[in-house]
């Protein structure tokens, strides 16, 4: 009677013994689960924000060289779309200091694509207009980069007559990637 | 009655690991449906500019060395219209159709580098009034990853096309 509780017991003992290492297994294995959905759904979001900031450079890129900032307005004629007064850029790059975190982005350059310099000059009150690079915003080019065709506009004057001159360049916008 | 319990305990036990089993088939089959959904979702593709459509609108506008009078120089776009109403010329006596074609030339062979390491594989742009064929010209090679844009303007009642395509 005392052998059969004994192994009565031994039973119960090794059932519960079962039925815990089971419980340990089952919440081991979906803590493993969950562990690995979450690491997905960080990496997703971080995914999602490097999107969400590469969207917005491009619909940036876009609007920009149309913006009151830029745009020629009717400053050359008609009004015309992409196209960016020069002599307006440099004045604002001036006074780039006051729009520092105004398009939220860490770079804003413009690049003259044509008449072609093999020199890299960058614009400011000495070299302009003999220069090809103008820094509007410069920061750190670590990140997403867009970039969309414009044409540069500035007024020139030959013997003190003023004349419209438009040339082809490249707007580029950068932002830092979300680390 | 030992040995039919241990048959009992054994069949008890290989339904308990059945189950298991079945639980980390079911839990792996849910797992690998949701990848599948994240994989397909990261695919999308962000919103695009446009650039050839910008690229066109900007080079319409550049300023060339064809002058029309003192200080007055003419745009491609003027010089579309000049090459096509009247084949006319600069005052250095350059034709306009001529100085259009070279410029032409020289801004797209600048704007789309056609190289291994870029990855613009060729371009083809084409400018046509109504049934004539003002310029034409192509690079590189067609493939079927490209972007196109055609723009439209009017110039003494004839419709001027413009058409650019750059592959990739």
């Amino acid at each position: 009677m005392v052998v059969g509780e004994k192994s009565h017991n031994k039973k119960a003992q090794i059932k519960i013994q079962q039925t815990a290492f089971m419980l340990l297994a089952i919440t081991v294995f979906f803590v493993l689960v969950g562990l690995f959905v979450l690491v997905f759904k960080v990496g997703s979001i971080k995914e999602t924000a490097t999107i969400l900031e590469e969207d917005n450079a491009m619909l940036l890129v876009s609007r920009l060289a149309n913006s009151p900032e830029f745009s020629c307005g009717n400053a050359f004629g008609t009004s015309k779309v992409d196209c960016i007064d020069a002599d307006k850029i440099m004045a604002l790059k001036e006074s780039s200091e006051k729009y520092k975190d105004f398009w939220g982005i860490s770079n804003i350059e413009i690049r003259k694509i044509y008449p072609t310099d093999e020199l890299n000059i960058e614009c400011d009150s000495f070299t302009y207009p003999n220069c090809n690079i103008i820094q509007i915003k410069s920061g750190g080019l670590v990140g997403y980069s867009v970039s969309n065709f414009v044409s540069l506009c500035r007024k020139e004057s030959f013997e003190g007559s003023p004349y419209n001159k438009c040339e082809l360049a490249k707007l580029i916008v950068s932002y830092e990637s979300i680390q | 009655m030992n040995l039919f319990s241990k048959m009992v305990m054994r069949k008890k036990a290989q339904e308990e690991m059945i189950g298991f089993a079945l639980i980390i088939i079911i839990v792996a089959v849910i797992l690998l449906v949701f990848l599948a959904v994240s994989l397909n979702k990261s695919n999308k593709e962000v919103l695009g500019v446009n650039e050839v459509d910008s690229f066109i609108q900007s080079f319409l506008s550049y300023t060339t060395d064809c002058e029309e009078d003192l200080n007055n120089y003419y745009s491609i776009q003027d010089l579309i219209i000049e090459c096509n109403n009247y084949e006319s010329f600069c005052l250095d006596e350059r034709k306009t159709c001529d100085v259009l074609n070279f410029t032409l030339r020289e801004i797209v062979d600048e704007s789309w580098k056609i190289s291994e390491n870029t990855p613009i594989k060729g371009y083809e742009l084409l400018i046509g009034a109504e049934e004539i064929e003002l310029i034409s010209f192509k690079a590189g090679n067609s493939t079927n990853n490209y972007k196109g844009s055609m723009q439209e303007f009017s110039s003494r009642g004839m419709s001027i096309i413009i058409d650019f395509t750059a592959y990739y």
